[in-house]
Parts: structure tokens; C-alpha cells; sequence
């Protein structure tokens, strides 16, 4: 066989090959997001259960799914609305960083407390810590999915 | 599309600049790495074969390298602007989009030339050039899609204006259009011409995501009652099945059954996303049986295109010359293809598969790539849609999720429609091989499908790191809350 | 629309909004599983075409490849299986190839390549392998793509030989008919005769191509059409053995079966339903009732009547399938299809009545078949009730590929060797037995044992078709005829001397 002829038969065939290597490459990707996708079930990484909440909005016993980012106040642009005369506009941020959850103060006048201590800043809030956020007491709780 | 931003502006919010960092996207750049051997190494092959059949000696060198260098050197300026945008969006899309264009790059080059001329200021461009320009073109309108489009306002806010511009492009094409095949397909303004179905299928997913997402809680739960019959709430669905049964109408008198079936299976697919009520997908199906008898009997055209589906060869020289011709060709090609270059014998100075650039690349790509090549190109169509309905089941409302669902189902369909037609799975209908046929409207078309899937797959901002010093969040405070709002 | 911040891409996420969204994500889901199938079904589609039929289409005459190389390619040979060349080109002015033919008398078989009319015959079947597109190793398919030549034609030797199929054509004269002649233990076709024939060369020829094609097409006495294969004739008496065949093999008589009734009716005609079935008396016999050998002998139509009555007509349909009844033979050219009755009857096979069964019985009625048909009845009594496939292509050779051999091939195993043994003695007193050689003059080949069955195709008009089929030597025979002349009169006159002559000049020419 002519070692050309051969030569050209196999660079036909690595051409082949590479679309199924690009493909295995992107499988690869594919699977990988599907993984993650079920380690943290649709980027959900808490959900806030509303244990108290004597105003009735946000009713006792809604949940809220939390993201990475959640602000919470009585103003209708924050991720969880808490309509009382206790709470600021704009009342504290919730924040997923890296592992764990934190707790903001944004300012608010009667301040923000977590299992009854205030926050001064900001502090590490654990799943299971109560937060009180005006007359409101809201439970971090772990994702179940 | 132009029109389009321009009504646009009221709904936009204001970019904040001082917000965007450059994001590396590695996964892309590695991806888009791969695609580059890949296609260079296809081009080294089809170059050598083309010089052994012209009876030089052998050498292995690229066909011709400038167009495949530009493709690819476009490729990596959008990774590089993406990069530069510093958008949280899809890193697989790109890539596999980018293959199957340099796909179509390669297949263009390696057809006869002379099956487009184009001239433009006094040069004269054969097919493998023009598909160059056109493929430039759509890389340029991902890029700015995926980077510019941060609302989806100018969508949703004015589906009916869209539906309306839809209506129009088709009853022009259908006043003032171009036969081609039988077919009224081509439009012509000025030195302008193009296939104004391309562009209608994204106006019809535009509009269905935009009415479904509004009316859809009165689609899943509502019922109209007449008597003890339970029905779908008509007085909602009727406006959105008008502009279906419109389109439909004005395609099927434009005898492009091609759009109609895929318009019509878009349709029924986005609608049960919606709602997920398969009554509604086999009341559907319902229709279209008794739509297609309807039509078989009353269309000609329809009759003798099922006619020579159900046996081609019967009349292989006639009406069934182009799809046994292609039937021949992926026989040719068998398991591993004859290679780049190497099929389509040529009859009479033409190949043998007449409109082989628009209607049959798979056929042509089934030869010369084999079977093995095939399932690699249908395996590069799934990914694309893998990527546009895990954006949508990800999309943070309704109208996002039905618009990533309808865009990527758009070009998954189309791909089966014309692929099963050349493989005489379903009557051959004239229509394109979404980013692999040649031909400006549908390539820009898609690009313009492939841009926004891009862009709706931006994940937002990401989580801040974990705080080092108390003090340092203020400023990430400020930051969050003045972008947000 | 609450704020603007809503609206834009990848800003906070409301938790309001995600009412319900888990429901889309999995129809989402649904749809994207929908489309994977479609897209398997596409896959499946794809393999259909690309590796099953793949074969078949590529190399189908009218493909793209086969026909661009058909032009320019120069064509393989085609020898006999002694050698000598019977199709070969050669370079018109413009140095375009073009074919010739040696022999007339192989015309209806080999057909021709022709630039303006395409290919027909063996031509036309393997005309992918003699234009070198197709090759018989897959590996060497594969790489002649890259290849400046690609294509690597092939010489195609038939098992015919050149010096018998002359022999067979003169022997017809100006008579229309046809002469088959085969090896029953292999299925090679030694002879393949049609007449009138016609010469190939003038209409593969550019320069005359045109006129000798409009004359043949023109011409009353058929020439283009292959009458060995395509003739479809009135078997007659011939196809007492495929009676024979069915009624020994199904149990329904033995060799010793006689029939009282059966010297009575050959002067008063046979009484079946109301209709009389008739055979002339046969004055040697006296007004014995005849056993089966005697009546193989002396040919006697009520005993085979008789005996299809008794058989059925289900399975002397089912036997005649077996032997190739019914459906096309397999072959290198395409054959009629030969049949024992029109079918749709209600009767058992398809017959109408018991009459249409008991006319059948003995090769009349609706009963029609190719002469390749009954070289194969004849061919599978030769050998021990295996029936061979036909075939004509004998090997397949190219400088780049070395010889390919076709390999014989079993097509059925009709009857047991018993079976098949007692009717060979029988038509072995056909031809030389006491009576036989009366009936069956001049079919015996001097110094062989041979054996054979005359037919005499009764038409509604003019003179009876003249029919033989046989083969020799009886004990192991290597050479199975069946001739037919069109309107000769009797079995005995004409084609039975002709297979004798035949049959002689193959042991003379391939040695006794």
C-alpha cells in the first residue's frame, strides 16, 4: 500500500475521530452540569421557613427559596417582602459565600437579630438560626431536594 | 432586526460599565481549541484529496486556509468579547455552533463554485466565499447578542407588534415574493433579497413565549364549559391559534410546507411546555391529520411530494430524481463516508444532487463523512439543543424559560425535518439545515436564535467570596444594591 | 412589571416568581426527550441507508459513480469458462472506450454496455464490478476512494461455454426457442440459448448505435427478448415430473400405484366434475393399468391426471415452489416468474376446480414456465432432490485484486434421494426403454445412459411447442438440457434429437 495513500486515509479518519472527541469533551461539560445541578438542586442553597409573622405578609408558614443574593425589607423590590411597621425598606441582605450563609445589617432603625443576639454588621447565620427582622421571625433551613 | 431595538429603548435599563469584569471563559477557549484541530485537520484532508483527484502529487496542506483562519480567528474574537463583557453565560454553545458552521465552510468550499455567484463592488463571489462572508456575519451577531442583550423587555412587551411585523413580511413575500421551485419563497427589496420564513420562525417563538407566559396560569387551569363538555378556555387560546392558523394559511398558499410543518410542530411542543395538558398536543396532532388530508387532496403539490415519498424510485429519472439521488449518496458514502472531497461524483459538470448547497448538505455530508459522520453531526444538533432547554428549565421566569425552550426547539426541529426528508423518513420539504446550508437569511437567522440563547443563559451575579474583614462590605453592599435596582 | 431590576438578565431573583417554574423545567424535559428520539429515529434512518442498503444502491447500475465510470472507464472482459473472450473494448477516435462482442449467440445473455442506451443483460448486473467501482474485497473498496484511478476493473468469467452455445444457436436454425443447459451439481449454467438472437457489437458501437437499436425494437420475432428466461411456455408433458416430484414425495402414490379406470378412460376420456379429460390410446400397452415407470414411459396423461387428483392441488403447488413455482429464481439476469396456475382460485394452490387440477397435472391448463424453470425441475431429479442456484458468474479477476471465485450455493432441498432416484429410473425408460425410444428418438447420447421426458405444448392453434428436458450420465449426471422449439410439432421430433446432439457434443468437448 502506498504510504501516502495510507497517510491521507488516516488524517481522513482523524477527522472523524476529533468531532468525536469534540463531542466527548462536551459530554464531558454536559455531565458535569447536570452533577452539579443535583448537588445544588436549581442553585437553591436555602430556603427561609416564616416561623412568626404577626402582620400576616409574608403569611406564617411560607417558605421562600433562597439565592446566593436575597435582600429583605418592606420595600416591594427586596427578594422577600416582610410588610411590618418594625421593619426598614430596605432591612438586611442575606449572602451564600463560598460555604456558608451571612447576615447583613443594612442600617435598618430596630436593627436585625439572629436566635435573639443582635447583628452588628454582619455575622454567620447556620442552618436552623432563627432571624428576627422587626415583629417577623424567619428559620434558615437546608434545601431538602 | 434593526426596527426592533429601536422600539426597544423605553424598556431598557441602564448598564451600569463600571459593573463589567472580564470573566475568563476557559471551557469555551478549550472547546472552541478543538473545534479549531478539528476543522483544520478537516481541511488538510479535503485539500489533499482534491489535489490526488486533479492528478497533482499528494501533499498535505489545507485546501485553502485564509477563509477557514478567518472563521476561526472570528471565533476566538467572540470568545474574546465575551470575555471582555465579563457575562456569567453558556461556554458550550459557541463551540458547537461553531463547528457545524466550519462544517459548512468546508462543504461549501468543496462543492463547485459556480453554483452561487454573487457579485459585490465589482468582484465576483463564488459559494464558498459568500457562505464565508455570511458565516463572519452570524459569529458577529452571537458576539453582540450574548453581550448586549441584558433585557428581554423589547420581546415581551411588544409580542403583538412582532406578530403583526410576522404577518407582514409574509403577506409582502406573498405579494411580491420570488418562485423558486414552485415554491413563493424568496423576497426581494432592493439589492436585498432573502427567505422571510427564516426570520418569521423567530417572530413566532417570540410571540407564543410572550402570549403563553402572560396567559398561561388561564391556559393550565381554566376550563370553559359548554354543557357537561370540558374544553379549553377558547377566548384565550383563540387569538394565539389565529396567528398559528394566519401563518399557516399564508405558508401553505406560499406552497412552503416546509416552514408550515415546522411552525406547526413548534407550536404544539411550546404549548405543552406551557401548560403540560397533552390533550391540547393531541387535539393538535388531530388537526394536522385531518389538515394533511385536507391538503393532500386539495394541493396538487402536496399529492405528487407524498406520492414520490411513499416510492421515489418508481419514478428515479422524474420526481424522484432528487431524493434517490440523495438516498444513492448516503449509500456511497456507507459507514466511514468516501472522505472530504472524494463523493459527489460530478454528471455532466454538476453534481449529481440538484439544490445539494440548501436542501441536501446532510446528504452530501452523509457521503463524504459516512454514517460515522452523521450520528457525530446529529450528536453536535443535540448538544445545541441540550444547552437552549437547560437555559429554559433554568430561565428565572416563565417568558425566558418558554423563549429558550421555543429557540432551541426551532432549530432542533428544523435540523429533523430536513434531515428526515433527505433520509426519506418524511416527504422532502424545501428547507434548510439550520447553520449548515447555504444561504444568508437562514444562517443569519439562527445566529440570531443561537445570540439569544446566549444571552438568556447569563446566570446573574455571582456570589460575592467569603467576607475577610467586617469593614471591606460596604462597598459590596452599594455595589449589589445599586445594580439591582 | 414591578421594577426594572425584574426585567433584566442575571439580577437578584425574585422567590415570588418561582411559583410553579418546576413545572416547565420538566416539560421542558419532556419536550428535549421527544426531540432525542426523533433524533435516534434519524440515526436509525441514517444506518438504513448507509450500511444496509448501502450495498445494493451503490452499486446499482443507474448510480451517480457507476455510471461516470462506465464512460470513461475501460471496461473489464468477460470470458467464457474455457477463456475465450466473448465482450472486450475498444478506443473510438475521440479515444472514448467502446464495447465489442465475439459471438451473436451470447448476446441475449451479456447484453451490452452501450453509451447512448445504457447497459442491459450481465452488462447491466455487473456492470459496477466491470467497471471497477465495485470490488469484490470490501478493504480494497474502501482505500481505491483516495486512489488517481479509483476504479479497478474486472475481467468476469461465465460458466458458459462459447462452443456449445454456438452449437445450441445453429442447431435452432431459423426455429424461435431456446436451449438451457447446466451442471446440476454446482448450478453452473453451461448454455443459455435464445432464439432468434441478435449482435450486440453494432448497438454498443457509437457510430451505428442509434440504427441498431430502432431496428431490434422494431423487430416482430422478439430478439431482446431472452427467451430462455423470459419465454413463458406451455410446459407439457415435461412437467409430468414435477407431478411426479410432488405425488412421490407428498406419499399420495408409490411406484407401484395403478389405476383400474385408467385403460377404460383412455378411449372414453376421463370423467372428473362433469368434463372429460382425453389422451390419445396408447396401442403398446395393451389394456394394462400402467404403473408409475410405464407411465413415465409412454407419457400417459390420465395416470398423471389421476395422480394430480390424487396429490392435490395444494401440494403439487407446493412442491412446484419449492422447485421455483411461483416467485423469481434467483439469478444473474432477471427471470420470469413461472407458475402452475393463474392462483386466486378457491381450490387447494390456488387452482379453480378439480379439472383445472387434473389438465395441471400433466403440463396443460393454466401451467406456464420458463426453460430455465425445467432445466432446474430436470436439474434437481440429477441431483438426488437438491436443487443448485443457477448462476452464470463463474470468478471475478483484476490485476489489483486477484481472483474472486463465486462459490456454488444450495437453493432448496426438494425431495429426498429415494424420491428423487425412482423417478430418474423412470425417465431413464423415457429415453431408453423399449417404448421410450419410440417416444423419445435420438435423445439417448451413444455409450451414456441417459434420461429425459419429451413434452408437446398442445396451443389452441397452429403446431404444438417441441420440448426435452433431461440429463446424463444417468448414475451421476453432469449435464442437465432443456430445449424448446416454438411450433416444431411434437417433443419427439425435434427438441429430443437436438438435446441428444447437445448432450453428446458436451462429453465430447469436457470429456465423458
Amino acid at each position: 500500500m502506498d504510504p501516502l495513500i495510507l497517510s491521507l486515509w488516516l488524517i481522513r479518519l482523524a477527522f472523524l475521530a476529533l468531532l468525536y472527541l469534540f463531542l466527548f469533551s462536551v459530554v464531558r461539560v454536559l455531565l458535569r452540569d447536570i452533577r452539579q445541578a443535583a448537588r445544588e438542586p436549581s442553585t437553591e442553597l436555602g430556603r427561609l421557613i416564616v416561623a412568626a409573622s404577626p402582620s400576616g405578609e409574608p403569611p406564617s408558614g411560607s417558605v421562600f427559596p433562597l439565592d446566593a443574593v436575597t435582600s429583605i425589607g418592606r420595600d416591594v423590590n427586596n427578594s422577600v417582602v416582610v410588610e411590618d411597621d418594625f421593619v426598614s425598606g430596605e432591612h438586611c441582605l442575606l449572602t451564600f459565600r463560598g460555604r456558608a450563609w451571612y447576615v447583613e445589617d443594612l442600617g435598618s432603625t430596630n436593627g436585625t437579630y439572629v436566635n435573639g443576639d443582635r447583628v452588628d454588621g454582619i455575622a454567620a447565620l447556620g442552618f436552623g438560626d432563627e432571624l428576627q427582622v422587626g415583629n417577623a421571625r424567619l428559620r434558615l433551613e437546608r434545601s431538602h431536594r | 432586526m434593526s426596527a426592533a431595538s429601536a422600539q426597544s429603548r423605553p424598556a431598557l435599563p441602564s448598564i451600569d460599565f463600571s459593573s463589567i469584569r472580564p470573566r475568563p471563559r476557559w471551557r469555551e477557549l478549550w472547546l472552541l481549541l478543538l473545534v479549531g484541530i478539528a476543522l483544520s485537520v478537516g481541511s488538510v484532508s479535503l485539500g489533499a484529496t482534491e489535489r490526488v483527484q486533479a492528478g497533482k502529487a499528494l501533499s498535505f496542506s489545507p485546501a485553502q486556509s485564509q477563509p477557514l483562519l478567518a472563521y476561526l480567528g472570528a471565533l476566538l474574537l467572540a470568545n474574546l468579547a465575551q470575555v471582555l463583557a465579563g457575562r456569567r453565560t453558556d461556554q458550550v454553545l459557541l463551540p458547537a455552533v461553531g463547528l457545524l458552521g466550519g462544517i459548512s465552510l468546508l462543504l461549501m468550499e468543496r462543492l463547485p463554485q459556480n453554483l452561487v455567484s454573487q457579485s459585490i463592488g465589482g468582484m465576483t463571489l463564488g459559494l464558498g466565499q459568500v457562505q464565508l462572508l455570511w458565516l463572519l456575519l452570524a459569529v458577529a451577531i452571537i458576539t453582540v447578542l450574548a453581550i448586549v442583550v441584558r433585557s428581554d423587555a423589547w420581546l415581551r412587551l411588544y409580542k403583538y407588534t412582532w406578530a403583526a411585523v410576522g404577518i407582514a413580511l409574509l403577506v409582502l413575500t406573498f405579494v411580491r415574493g420570488e418562485d423558486v421551485n414552485g415554491a413563493r419563497l424568496v423576497l426581494r427589496l432592493g439589492p436585498l433579497s432573502g427567505q422571510p420564513t427564516e426570520l418569521l420562525k423567530v417572530i413566532v417563538v417570540v410571540f407564543l413565549a410572550g402570549y403563553l407566559s402572560e396567559f398561561r396560569p388561564l391556559l393550565v387551569e381554566q376550563d370553559s364549559r359548554i354543557g357537561p363538555l370540558r374544553l379549553p378556555p377558547v377566548p384565550y387560546l383563540a387569538p394565539m391559534v389565529g396567528m398559528v392558523a394566519i401563518a399557516l394559511g399564508i405558508v401553505v398558499f406560499q406552497r412552503d410546507l416546509g416552514a408550515a410543518l415546522l411552525f406547526f410542530l413548534v407550536f404544539l411542543l411550546l404549548l405543552y411546555v406551557a401548560t403540560a395538558r397533552s390533550a391540547y398536543v393531541i387535539l393538535g396532532l388531530l388537526l394536522f391529520v385531518a389538515g394533511s388530508y385536507l391538503m393532500y387532496r386539495l394541493f396538487p403539490v402536496v399529492q405528487s411530494r407524498v406520492d414520490v415519498w411513499i416510492d421515489p424510485f418508481r419514478d428515479a429519472s422524474g420526481s424522484g430524481y432528487q431524493i434517490v439521488q440523495a438516498l444513492h449518496a448516503f449509500a456511497r458514502g456507507g459507514i466511514l463516508g468516501t472522505g472530504l472531497g472524494a463523493g459527489l461524483p460530478m454528471v455532466g459538470g454538476r453534481p449529481p444532487i440538484p439544490e445539494v448547497h440548501t436542501d441536501f448538505p446532510f446528504a452530501a455530508l452523509g457521503e463524504e463523512l459516512g454514517l460515522v459522520g452523521v450520528l457525530a453531526i446529529l450528536g453536535v444538533y443535540l448538544v445545541v439543543i441540550e444547552r437552549g432547554l437547560r437555559i429554559a428549565a433554568a430561565a428565572a421566569d416563565d417568558f425566558r424559560a418558554l423563549l429558550a425552550a421555543g429557540l432551541a426547539l426551532v432549530v432542533g426541529v428544523q435540523a429533523f425535518i430536513i434531515a428526515a426528508g433527505n433520509l426519506k423518513l418524511v416527504p422532502l420539504t424545501g428547507i434548510t439545515l439550520p447553520l449548515i446550508s447555504y444561504g444568508g437569511s437562514s444562517i443569519l437567522a439562527n445566529a440570531v436564535v443561537v445570540g439569544l440563547l446566549l444571552a438568556l443563559s447569563d446566570k446573574g451575579v455571582e456570589p460575592p467570596p467569603p467576607p475577610r474583614v467586617g469593614g471591606r462590605l460596604a462597598g459590596l453592599r452599594s455595589r449589589l444594591v445599586q445594580s439591582g435596582r | 412589571m414591578s421594577g426594572e431590576g425584574r426585567l433584566a438578565f442575571g439580577r437578584l431573583r425574585s422567590a415570588g416568581l418561582r411559583a410553579g417554574r418546576g413545572a416547565i423545567g420538566q416539560n421542558v424535559g419532556r419536550a428535549g426527550v421527544t426531540l432525542a428520539l426523533a433524533f435516534v429515529v434519524l440515526a436509525a434512518g441514517a444506518g438504513y441507508w448507509q450500511v444496509y442498503r448501502a450495498q445494493e444502491l451503490s452499486t446499482a447500475p443507474d448510480d451517480p459513480a457507476v455510471v461516470a465510470a462506465a464512460r470513461n472507464v475501460v471496461r473489464g472482459r468477460i470470458l467464457d469458462r474455457t477463456g475465450a473472450v466473448l465482450a472486450s473494448s475498444k478506443k473510438d477516435s475521440n479515444g472514448e472506450p467502446y464495447r465489442t462482442y465475439t459471438d451473436p449467440s451470447m448476446s441475449p445473455v451479456i447484453g451490452y454496455a452501450s453509451r447512448q442506451f445504457g447497459t442491459a443483460g450481465l452488462e447491466h448486473t455487473y456492470d459496477g464490478q466491470l467497471a471497477g467501482v465495485v470490488s469484490a474485497d470490501p478493504i480494497q473498496q474502501l482505500l481505491s476512494k483516495f486512489r488517481a484511478d479509483p476504479n479497478d476493473p474486472q475481467d468476469l468469467t461465465l460458466s458458459l461455454s462459447l462452443k456449445l452455445q454456438k452449437a445450441a444457436e445453429k442447431a435452432l436454425g431459423n426455429d424461435k426457442g431456446a436451449v438451457v443447459m447446466l451442471d446440476p451439481r454446482t448450478g453452473e449454467v453451461l448454455t443459455l440459448v435464445s432464439a432468434p438472437t441478435f449482435d450486440a457489437s453494432p448497438i454498443a458501437n457509437p457510430s451505428t448505435s442509434q440504427k441498431a437499436f430502432d431496428t431490434l425494437r422494431q423487430d416482430k420475432d422478439k430478439p431482446l427478448l431472452n427467451r430462455a428466461i423470459q419465454g413463458l411456455y406451455v410446459p407439457g408433458s415435461t412437467f409430468k415430473i414435477v407431478t411426479s416430484i410432488a405425488a412421490l414425495s407428498s406419499g399420495a402414490i408409490t411406484t407401484d400405484t395403478s389405476y383400474p379406470q385408467q385403460p377404460k378412460a383412455e378411449k372414453t376420456g376421463l370423467l372428473v366434475s362433469g368434463y372429460r379429460v382425453r389422451d390419445g390410446h396408447h396401442p403398446f400397452t395393451d389394456d394394462r393399468a400402467l404403473k408409475f415407470p410405464e407411465a413415465v414411459e409412454v407419457s400417459c396423461n390420465i395416470y398423471f391426471a389421476l395422480t394430480g387428483l390424487r396429490t392435490g392441488g395444494q401440494k403439487l403447488a407446493d412442491w412446484a415452489g419449492k422447485l421455483g413455482f411461483g416467485h423469481p429464481i434467483p439469478f444473474d439476469l432477471t427471470t420470469e416468474t413461472s407458475q402452475v396456475t393463474n392462483g386466486g382460485g378457491k381450490f387447494g394452490g390456488g387452482f379453480k376446480d378439480d379439472v383445472e387440477v387434473a389438465n395441471a397435472a400433466y403440463g396443460q391448463a393454466e401451467v406456464l414456465a420458463t426453460p430455465l424453470q425445467m432445466a432446474l425441475v430436470a436439474s434437481t431429479i440429477a441431483n438426488d432432490g437438491v436443487l443448485m442456484k443457477p448462476h452464470l458468474a463463474l470468478s471475478f479477476s483484476s490485476a489489483r485484486n486477484g481472483t474472486h471465485t463465486v462459490a456454488p450455493e444450495q437453493l432448496a432441498d426438494v425431495t429426498s434421494p429415494d424420491v428423487a432416484g425412482e423417478i430418474k429410473s423412470a425417465m431413464e425408460r423415457a429415453v431408453e426403454g423399449n417404448f421410450g425410444e419410440i417416444f423419445t428418438p435420438g435423445a439417448a447420447v451413444p455409450g451414456i445412459p441417459t434420461a429425459g421426458k419429451t413434452g408437446t405444448a398442445q396451443l389452441g392453434s397452429g403446431e404444438p411447442h417441441s420440448w426435452f428436458i433431461g440429463f446424463a450420465p444417468v448414475d451421476q449426471p453432469r449435464v442437465v438440457i432443456a430445449v424448446i422449439v416454438e411450433n416444431a410439432g411434437h417433443g419427439a421430433s425435434r427438441a429430443a434429437p437436438m438435446a441428444g446432439d447437445l448432450m453428446k457434443l458436451y462429453f465430447d468437448t469436457f470429456g465423458r
